[in-house]
């Protein structure tokens, strides 16, 4: 059992949970299995803190009709969570993390290995390009250095016009050396890989964790 | 082009045929127990709609022998032929494949499944074959290659598709990088349950609990969880895909309504969760698919089905869930990577049997590092829940390294491999060093499926029997006549070693495969 640290409703539908860490080896880009205790069943997140932060941090999205996800959401500091783990080999590679740019694309909680990446590795070349429907969904955006967040929002808001990740690399091709990350929704990495593959992006630069 | 999916007879010394079973693990038996290779079924619908001259080519399934197969195939004359290779048949396809070649020279041989997709350089060094495809997404990428093939005489030259390995010259191969591991589901076919033969599948089966039984387009394809070391649903290079549930209930209303079938099994790595369980299952109930005597089965993980949902599934009919459940002390899950835990076994057996379905668990023994408390703790404990009614079946296995996973690989660098030629993979018998003799856990099988005659076993299973909605006695003896059948099969396939003297600590053969 590990006790919950911090809350933070970052959004309606998205919580983040801060916890206490197991004493075991992580790796940035790794997942866990969280649980309620007694609930008999557990879910896999992926972590959203860095590799060494002395607790875990989750992004949890609410999943309308979910069985799991909307009893964390009613979670409080002090309460008690199952957590087994790490599992997973969705991290960067030891030898490429010098010297390499990486790409990562990601939808909604998804940003959360690449969050992980960017706290643990601080001289890490990237850029994050981030699908989101709504602005204030740009979790831990300053955490990334800032010209390399680019928040890809779906929805019109002010006077910007809505564009989405595959828009994005479509218009603005990706360099068929760099090593590409694909986090989050099925349907975007689907679409997002066919485009890469068109831009001569070799498929065993292209990397992938799918959310749902 | 005329594109052959083929599945040769491969028959053993004891008179035993290859099956294809659970996890597209191969073992012999000598009953017969036919699984419809889902993936490789969509693909060759898949080919037949592109306007290829497709042949389903199960001489398994179609109760060939070896030569008979071999010269059909040869007269049909194919220009592709395609195979699915796993490791305890490995060396008997490389031989398959030099003959095929030396009838058909020209002929375009494409290997594919677990085994050479982890090692596609050895294939091509011990056969003939001219193309090793590296993707689990057999369909997809054979939607593409075989077409590209087709227009393009230069095609090993010009061919990027990717997750190919391809033949040049001789021995000068040429890789196409690694696969796409992500596909949309959606757009691969539904099976052609005619193109395949579906009958041919439909009644020798040991998890069906009814037949004509069937197995349905998979809704996910590899596994959600995908880190168990032992799986070959697991690796960095493997994500799962899903199938939308609406798709997938169209095909359950079609095989119901249009082929009469009495049991869907869903043999997915592992099946929805969740949001889209209940989905599936409201769907079933919606569509009054509940009231047509037609049972369903699923493959899921412990932790991933909240009571709701398996209420839900009770009243939509749902009863054989195969569950991996492996062993009963917490350092073999661990090493496994299982990510569940034995405290929450019995909550998720229980709500699964109070809703009238059907728990299955599958059971290994014969891990490098398992010790004698930690195998009599997983057979006590397997007794336990067998007896208290909380298991209705099980299929305990000698936990054998296959395909290069994960378990594979670590067995290879901690060198507890007692052999390495690929034809004692076939799960027959212990090939690992193990703390305690093999007879150990020969003798632990023997115990774990003598449960099925205990007295009290056969209790629980009639009380069980009689909560059925449909109170279908005739279902007691088909299904336990066949149960039985195959407890002694189990048993002999796994414990024809003991008392052999293949003790524990053999040095490793020095046969190279």
């Amino acid at each position: 059992m590990y006790r919950i640290l911090e809350v933070a409703h970052l959004t309606e539908s998205t919580v983040r949970l801060r916890t206490e860490r197991p004493r075991v080896k992580i790796l940035a880009g790794q997942c866990f299995n969280v649980g309620v205790p007694g609930s008999g069943i557990n879910r896999e997140y992926s972590m959203y803190s860095a590799a060494d932060a002395p607790y875990l941090d989750f992004l949890i999205k609410v999943v309308d009709g979910g069985c799991v996800s909307p009893i964390f959401q009613k979670l409080q500091v002090g309460d008690a969570v199952e957590i087994d783990g790490p599992y997973g080999d969705f991290c960067l590679k030891e030898n490429e993390i010098e010297g390499q740019h990486f790409v990562f694309l990601a939808t909604g909680t998804g940003i959360a290995p690449f969050h992980s990446f960017a706290l643990t590795y601080p001289t890490l070349s990237y850029t994050v390009l981030h699908g989101i429907r709504e602005p204030n969904e740009q979790y831990g955006s300053e955490d990334f250095r800032r010209e390399s967040y680019i928040p890809c929002i779906s929805k019109n808001y002010l006077d910007r016009t809505s564009i989405r990740i595959t828009d994005y690399i479509y218009s603005n091709p990706i360099s068929a050396n760099s090593i590409v990350y694909l986090c989050g929704n099925r349907n975007m990495i689907v679409d997002a890989l066919e485009i890469l593959r068109e831009q001569g992006v070799p498929g065993d630069n292209l990397i992938t964790e799918v959310f749902f | 082009m005329r594109v052959a999916i083929s599945y040769p007879p491969i028959i053993n010394k004891y008179g035993q045929k290859a099956m294809v079973s659970q996890n597209r693990n191969v073992q012999f038996f000598k009953k017969p127990t036919y699984l419809l290779p889902v993936t490789h079924a969509q693909a060759t619908t898949w080919l037949r709609d592109l306007g290829h001259d497709v042949l389903w080519d199960d001489g398994n399934a179609q109760l060939k022998s070896y030569d008979q197969w071999f010269s059909d195939l040869i007269n049909w004359q194919p220009e592709v032929i395609v195979f699915e290779s796993t490791t305890p048949v490995m060396k008997f396809y490389w031989r398959t494949v030099n003959q095929v070649k030396e009838r058909l020279p020209d002929c375009i041989v494409v290997m594919t499944g677990y085994h050479s997709m982890r090692k596609p350089e050895e294939t091509m060094a011990e056969s003939l074959t001219d193309i090793v495809l590296r993707s689990s997404h057999v369909d997809f990428a054979l939607a593409r290659l075989i077409p590209f093939i087709s227009t393009n005489p230069s095609w090993r030259l010009t061919c990027n598709l990717e997750g190919l390995l391809i033949r040049m010259k001789g021995i000068e191969l040429r890789s196409t990088g690694n696969f796409r591991q992500v596909e949309p589901l959606e757009r691969s076919p539904l099976v052609d349950r005619d193109l395949v033969q579906w009958n041919n599948y439909a009644f020798e089966n040991g998890n069906f609990l009814q037949t004509p039984g069937t197995y349905a387009t998979s809704v996910i394809r590899d596994c959600m969880f995908g880190k168990c070391t032992f799986c070959r649903y697991n690796g960095s290079d493997l994500t799962f895909s899903m199938m939308p549930v609406e798709r997938s209930l169209d095909e359950y209303e079609n095989l119901i309504n249009n082929f009469g079938v009495k049991e869907i099994f869903d043999d997915s790595g592992v099946w929805y969760r969740g949001r889209e369980a209940r989905q599936f299952a409201q769907g079933i109930i919606d569509r009054g698919l509940n009231k047509k005597g037609c049972y369903f089965g699923i493959n899921t993980r412990f932790e991933y089905l909240d009571e709701e949902t398996i209420k839900l599934m009770g009243k939509a009919n749902f009863r054989f869930v195969l569950l991996g459940y492996e062993a009963a002390d917490d350092e073999t899950l661990q090493r496994l990577n299982k990510g569940y835990q034995l405290q929450h076994v019995e909550s998720c057996l229980k709500w699964m049997t109070k809703y009238g379905l059907h728990p299955h668990l599958t059971i290994m023994v014969g891990y490098y590092w398992q010790t004698q408390e930690q195998l009599d703790k997983t057979v006590a404990e397997v007794k336990r829940l067998m007896l208290s009614g909380l298991a209705r079946t099980l299929q305990v296995t000698l936990c054998t390294p296959l395909d290069y996973t994960a378990y594979h690989q670590e067995c290879i660098k901690e060198g507890v491999l007692l052999t390495q030629d690929y034809d004692d993979f076939d799960m027959s018998k212990l090939i690992v060093k193990t703390p305690v003799p093999h007879d150990r856990y020969y003798g632990a099988v023997r115990d774990m499926y003598s449960v099925a005659f205990h007295p009290r076993f056969i209790f629980r299973q009639l009380q069980f029997l009689l909560k059925f909605r449909k109170r279908d006695w005739q279902f007691l003896f088909t299904y336990g006549l066949r149960a039985i059948r195959r407890v002694r099969q189990h048993i002999f396939n796994l414990t024809r070693n003991e008392g052999t003297p293949a003790a524990y600590a053999l040095p490793t053969k020095n046969v190279k495969y």
